[in-house]
């Protein structure tokens, strides 16, 4: 029976150790490594020179500070956002599971169909939105192009392909709150926003620190938008660490210190992940 | 009175609020069927002069940017994962959590803790043993290592685990073996977490950016998204045909959602419970 249940789960198994478990293995061995696959200069070990390069590479710098501003925008975005739509849904008496589906319905395309969309919108010359901007006796705004408008712009994008997964969440939740407590409430005469404040948002907290730590997760990898709609311009203002490290290893082929950028990205996502929880934990 | 019409507001609100979300996609798909004269100078949303030569022009493509080509490999590379990764993970979570294979627990919570290192980090270790193993740019290269996934086993485990004791003790006094008892009994009766499994593994592959952009070297070999997304880059004022491509990228998924929005919404909707 057990040696059966080895050959069961054999084939997991043997792929989990060689496509999860070896290449992190391999990554940080790489990130004490020098290896550049275009160089003649053998590999070899260099100690912590990655992670000192990377501390005081300017490049890395500016991508922690895209990654954080993307961070910052997009998660307080969602949450706001997605618990308008949550409440919003909540309270229709009809017609919710459409709306449901259709707020979800952008999160099913990818980036690159996303990004194509939304580059188009954004277009300064035949973009949709300066087109409507100037229909309407507005001035064009360079949405992609100047440093202050880009990231607002990637984030605009990311919250409308992202937000109804967070709705649907936030509105799962409100749906589990137990009717009788707005009864009492309401007995005791409590007005609406008091019960917001007082019932509902209490009660919402476990998984408003669900999507919060889970977006801001996603928000730290953040990748194709900007690849899509800047390339991370202008002038690398919205190039954040995981397209840096794209870039460093298959654009400038330095896989050694690629790889102990990631772990810094990684280092980065746990202690934001775990001062959140902490935050989080603390009562209202 | 002043409640129900409040509600009234509400509803229109909302339903104004999912037009808007899904306004995007319309415009995608009535821009895609204007001649290019019209789509640079969009006076009217629905197109003066309806044509399909757009479409015509992108499926003629035969060198350059070989759509039907990235059509196949994105159908048959997402096909082999969802395949790869039920087969793979319910014979996992079949040997964890109803044969209770020992160590089965802590070799869950490995898998369950290699789920939050960033995928970035996978990236160049992955690379290199890819091309050592000669896979790049093949579709293997996309195809095995999702197999390694964490969510499916996981997802099965969990379903797995709700399941009564009492059908394998059942099974086995009949006479079953492990593999009868998985094939005719643990299978069935997961289907629907298997049905589940496959929607989002589907999507996921196919939605996939970074490991064909990183692992794909070949204009042939590219998968639906990384082609367009690669091609939209020569091509990028011709909104008229990269509107078009994106319509044919989408329309396959936007199938999947018609057919199985239920199940995608409420698993959606379940992520958050667990925590």
């Amino acid at each position: 029976m057990q040696r059966t249940g080895f050959l069961f789960l054999a084939p997991y198994a043997v792929s989990f150790a060689i496509f999860v478990i070896l290449p992190i293995v391999v990554s940080f061995v790489l990130s004490f490594m020098r290896f550049d696959l275009t160089a003649q200069s053998s590999a070899g070990f260099v100690g912590f020179d990655n992670y000192r390069e990377a501390l005081q590479d300017n490049y890395f710098w500016s991508a922690v500070k895209a990654t954080l501003l993307f961070a910052l925008m997009i998660v307080p975005g969602l949450l706001v956002i997605g618990l308008s739509m949550a409440l919003g849904m909540n309270a229709m008496a009809r017609g919710q599971a459409a709306v449901r589906a259709l707020v979800f319905l952008p999160g099913m395309l990818n980036i690159a169909v996303t990004g194509i969309l939304w580059q188009w919108f954004f277009n300064g010359e035949f973009g949709l939105f300066n087109f409507a901007l100037k229909h309407f006796g507005g001035q064009g705004q360079p949405w992609l192009s100047d440093k202050a408008f880009a990231m607002p712009s990637i984030v605009l994008m990311s919250v409308w392909w992202t937000v109804g997964g967070t709705a649907i969440i936030l509105l799962t939740a409100l749906q589990q709150i137990p009717g009788m407590y707005f009864e009492a409430a309401a007995l005791d005469g409590a007005s609406t926003t008091r019960m917001f404040r007082y019932i509902t948002l209490p009660l919402l907290k476990p998984v408003m620190s669900f999507v919060v730590v889970t977006t801001s997760i996603a928000g730290f990898q953040m990748f194709g938008q900007a690849f899509m709609l800047t390339r991370g311009g202008p002038e690398l203002s919205t190039r954040g660490v995981a397209q840096y490290i794209y870039e460093t290893a298959f654009n400038s082929y330095r896989m050694g210190y690629g790889a102990a950028m990631s772990w810094l990205l990684f280092a980065l996502i746990s202690v934001f992940g775990i001062f959140q929880i902490r935050m989080m934990r603390r009562p209202a | 009175m002043n409640r129900s019409v409040w509600k009234t507001i509400n509803g229109i609100f909302m339903r104004c609020v999912a037009a808007l979300m899904i306004l995007p996609l319309f415009l995608m798909l009535l821009t895609s069927m204007k001649p290019e004269a019209e789509v640079l100078n969009p006076e009217n949303v629905v197109p003066r002069v309806w044509t399909l030569s757009n479409y015509q022009q992108i499926l003629g493509w035969a060198e350059e940017a070989p759509f039907g080509r990235w059509f196949s490999n994105s159908v048959f590379i997402s096909s082999a994962v969802t395949l790869g990764v039920i087969v793979f993970s319910a014979m996992g979570a079949f040997a964890i959590k109803r044969l209770r294979v020992p160590g089965g627990r802590q070799f869950l919570g490995l898998i369950i803790g290699s789920m939050m290192v960033p995928g970035q980090l996978f990236l160049v270790p992955l690379y290199l043993i890819l091309s050592k193993l000669h896979w790049l740019d093949t579709p293997a290269a996309l195809i095995v290592p999702a197999t390694a996934g964490g969510f499916g086993i996981y997802m099965l485990s969990q379903f797995m685990e709700d399941m009564p004791p009492a059908i394998e003790e059942a099974a086995l006094i009949d006479g079953c073996s492990p593999a009868q008892m998985f094939l005719h009994q643990t299978l069935p009766l997961c289907a629907p977490a298997i049905s589940t499994l496959a929607v989002f593994t589907f999507i996921g592959s196919w939605n996939d950016f970074m490991g064909p952009l990183v692992f794909m070297d070949s204009v042939r070999n590219y998968t639906l998204p990384v082609g367009i997304a690669l091609y939209q880059t020569s091509y990028y004022t011709e909104y008229g045909l990269t509107l078009a491509t994106s319509v044919l990228a989408v329309t396959p998924l936007l199938v999947i959602f018609a057919l199985f929005q239920r199940q995608i919404v409420s698993s959606m909707a379940a992520s958050g419970l667990k925590d």
